[in-house]
């Protein structure tokens, strides 16, 4: 084993050991930790097995090795960062609509009377929602 | 003793236990997208069981939420889908806050038979279970081969851990005695399938009794069918992974505040 390969081998496990504990503390869920835990496991593979990195880069007609992990691995950067905003609209829309949801029932508990059309007193005003927004 | 018949008959309807000390029952319906289904599973279990229906309608966007009201189920309704666990989590924390005693499981989609969730029910009013667990053994379920070899992987592990048999790990027929409600109310884990799975370890841990008893099990009505080749592999090295890591863990801790 050279030293290169020692390194990436105390990387990977760095990152799948943090993994696990941060799946102990409850902060992260099963499916990201499955994924990071996929991750340190492919750089274990891809640092220990140089010969089948350079076989593969001979293969598609790149000069080096490395350049092939940094390819690979920007590009399954890039697919995470990807998944990760898809996720994060998919939070965002969802706090739109549990705002939305406490709005309406906050007006009943403040006190708003309802629709003037629907049970209100005759010319019952509309309810101001912010009084501080007028004006 | 059935509350709640006719939709809004009365406020009453939504405090049916208040100020009894009898031992009482709720019978909790997740349901997504079951409006074909749903009113007859309500009415079905309305004629045969003695207790109230709370269907927790998790985002449907059909008339889910409409049918079962009609029914004469209490329909709570979740802002958009967020899972059988957390469909269940609600469920758990409404009967804490009512008072109900005994909670009952049941599909939306006409799975479970109404004499099977009675027999779960007795388990544990007479004290036998705290966790009583139906189960499709037995039964002629069609399954995939990926199916059943996950199920048998996850039996053995779950088994092995709770000192008990439980053949089907993922089932979601279940009855939970008071002291198993209040503390799933504070704690249920949501994420899909977990909840089945991780659900048992807790109990395990929380040295409740669990008794499986073989049921029968329809074919769903609607529905989709079980996941595809890749999706059970994900699913079932996910379970792995939180029962091997079970012991572990911090205990998980929702909705501290607010149940007592």
């Amino acid at each position: 084993m050279n030293r290169l390969e020692a390194v990436v081998l105390v990387a990977a496990v760095l990152l799948m050991a943090f993994t696990v504990e941060v799946l102990r503390r409850r902060r992260l869920s099963e499916s990201y930790a499955l994924l990071w835990l996929g991750v340190g496991l492919s750089a274990l593979v891809l640092g220990l097995a140089r010969p089948v990195v350079d076989r593969v880069s001979e293969a598609l007609g790149i000069a080096y090795g490395t350049s092939l992990v940094f390819g690979v691995a920007i590009i399954f950067l890039l697919a995470v960062c990807i998944n990760l905003s898809i996720h994060v609209s998919k939070l965002e829309s969802r706090v739109e609509v549990l705002a939305e949801e406490v709005a309406l029932l906050r007006g009943p508990i403040d006190g708003l009377p309802g629709p003037p059309d629907h049970g209100g007193p005759e010319g019952a005003p509309a309810p101001v929602i912010n009084p501080d927004a007028v004006g | 003793m059935v509350v709640g018949r006719v939709s809004g008959q009365s406020i009453e309807s939504h405090h049916p236990r208040e100020g009894t000390a009898l031992p009482s029952l709720l019978v909790i319906i997740p349901a997504l997208n079951e409006e074909e289904t749903v009113a007859v599973v309500v009415r079905g279990v309305l004629d045969h069981l003695p207790g109230d229906v709370l269907v927790i309608d998790d985002g449907s966007w059909d008339r889910t939420a409409h049918e079962a009201t009609a029914s004469g189920a209490v329909v709570l309704r979740h802002p958009f889908n967020l899972g059988v666990g957390a469909a269940l989590r609600t469920g758990f924390r409404y009967a804490v806050e009512h008072g109900y005693t005994t909670v009952v499981q049941v599909d939306a989609d006409g799975q479970h038979e109404v004499t099977d969730a009675k027999r779960l029910v007795e388990l544990v009013t007479n004290g036998e279970a705290d966790l009583a667990v139906g189960s499709r053994f037995g039964s002629d379920y069609d399954v995939s081969r990926m199916r059943r070899l996950s199920m048998k992987l996850l039996s053995r592990r779950v088994s092995r851990y709770l000192g008990t048999p439980v053949h089907d790990t993922t089932s979601g027929f279940r009855a939970f005695s008071h002291s198993a409600v209040t503390r799933f109310a504070r704690s249920y884990p949501s994420a899909y399938l977990s909840d089945t799975v991780e659900a048992l370890l807790m109990a395990g841990d929380w040295g409740l009794t669990v008794v499986e008893i073989p049921v029968q099990m329809h074919a769903r009505k609607g529905g989709q069918p079980s996941a595809s080749f890749g999706k059970s592999v994900y699913h079932l090295s996910r379970l792995t992974l939180v029962i091997a890591l079970h012991r572990f863990r911090r205990p998980l801790y929702q909705h501290v505040e607010g149940v007592t």
